[in-house]
């Protein structure tokens, strides 16, 4: 059972700077051929104040900030069991190279559900609220993980 | 620039546009990998990937998938209107899958002085297995500003 005295708790900040060359890296794995991120004079063109960021980039800072395992850990989630169930982003702000963006990772809730087929599993929410260097709101990632037993 | 997408012209009911992806080759889980910081090896090594249960090897990050939905939104509608998009990972997708992303328009509104769509998307691969539902909503400009 994840360690449901975890909810509301709060982790260390994933501090990310944003370039332009990580937008692109991330544009190019995805096959992503839209010159709104590639290209900053096409993304100006476009109305855009320099090339944003994907739909989905908020993964980057989480990823290679590590925070994600840090968190099972500390919820003693077993990790060969987990799995992403579902993900949602709410954007605010535009995110441009050139920010540094701050999110607090947060765990929201920990709930026992039953499968259909009767397995028992714990769905774990964790928020991250990102704010940028002007202390705005930019977006906020929801992440819900299942633990299999 | 492109012709505008204006809140008047996107009716309850419209597919978006559909978008084919793949298919998936063993090479973009590394790029996605190198790109996205997500180096579990369930995703670049078959011998790790068949040791935890996955016996044709890798499976694609769901993420890289989530990726795909966002190419075939942000291909539709402009990036920059695009204020919430979620999904439920509901299927593994595998090397060689050919991702297809269709999508339809379930409401419009005006809310606090915005004009808002809201659609559902779904990722199936080449034989119908979904692979990701989820939705989006974007708010959109005015013909009568």
């Amino acid at each position: 059972m994840a360690d449901s005295t975890k909810v509301g708790k709060t982790y260390d900040p994933i501090v990310w700077e944003v370039e332009r060359g990580k937008i692109r890296e991330m544009a190019k794995a995805i096959g992503d051929p839209n010159p709104i991120y590639l290209d900053k004079e096409a993304a100006i063109r476009e109305g855009y104040r320099d090339t944003p960021v994907p739909p989905t980039f908020l993964t980057v800072p989480m990823m290679w900030s590590s925070s994600m395992p840090v968190l099972i850990n500390d919820l003693k989630i077993n990790f060969m069991m987990v799995l992403h169930g579902e993900e949602e982003y709410e954007y605010y702000r535009d995110i441009y190279p050139g920010d540094t963006i701050t999110g607090i990772p947060k765990v929201v809730s920990v709930e026992e559900k039953t499968s259909k087929a009767g397995k028992k599993m714990d769905m774990i929410t964790v928020e991250i609220l990102y704010r940028n260097q002007n202390n705005e709101d930019v977006a906020r990632a929801r992440t819900l993980l299942v633990e299999r037993k | 620039m492109g012709s505008e997408l204006y809140f008047e012209d996107v009716k309850v009911g419209d597919a978006m546009p559909a978008l084919s992806k793949g298919p998936v080759a063993k090479l973009q889980h590394v790029m996605y990998a190198g790109a996205s910081g997500d180096f579990n090896p369930l995703h670049t090594d078959d011998d790790f990937a068949r040791a935890v249960g996955m016996k044709d090897g890798v499976i694609s990050h769901g993420m890289l998938i989530m990726g795909f939905v966002g190419q075939a939104i942000t291909a539709w509608v402009p990036r920059k209107y695009l204020k919430k998009f979620g999904v439920r990972f509901a299927g593994m997708t595998k090397p060689g899958n050919t991702i297809t992303i269709t999508g339809k328009v379930t409401d419009k509104r005006q809310e606090n002085g915005e004009n808002l769509i809201f659609c559902e998307v779904v990722a199936q691969d080449e034989n119908g297995d979904v692979k990701i539902t989820g939705n989006f909503s974007a708010a959109l400009p005015s013909k009568r500003g």
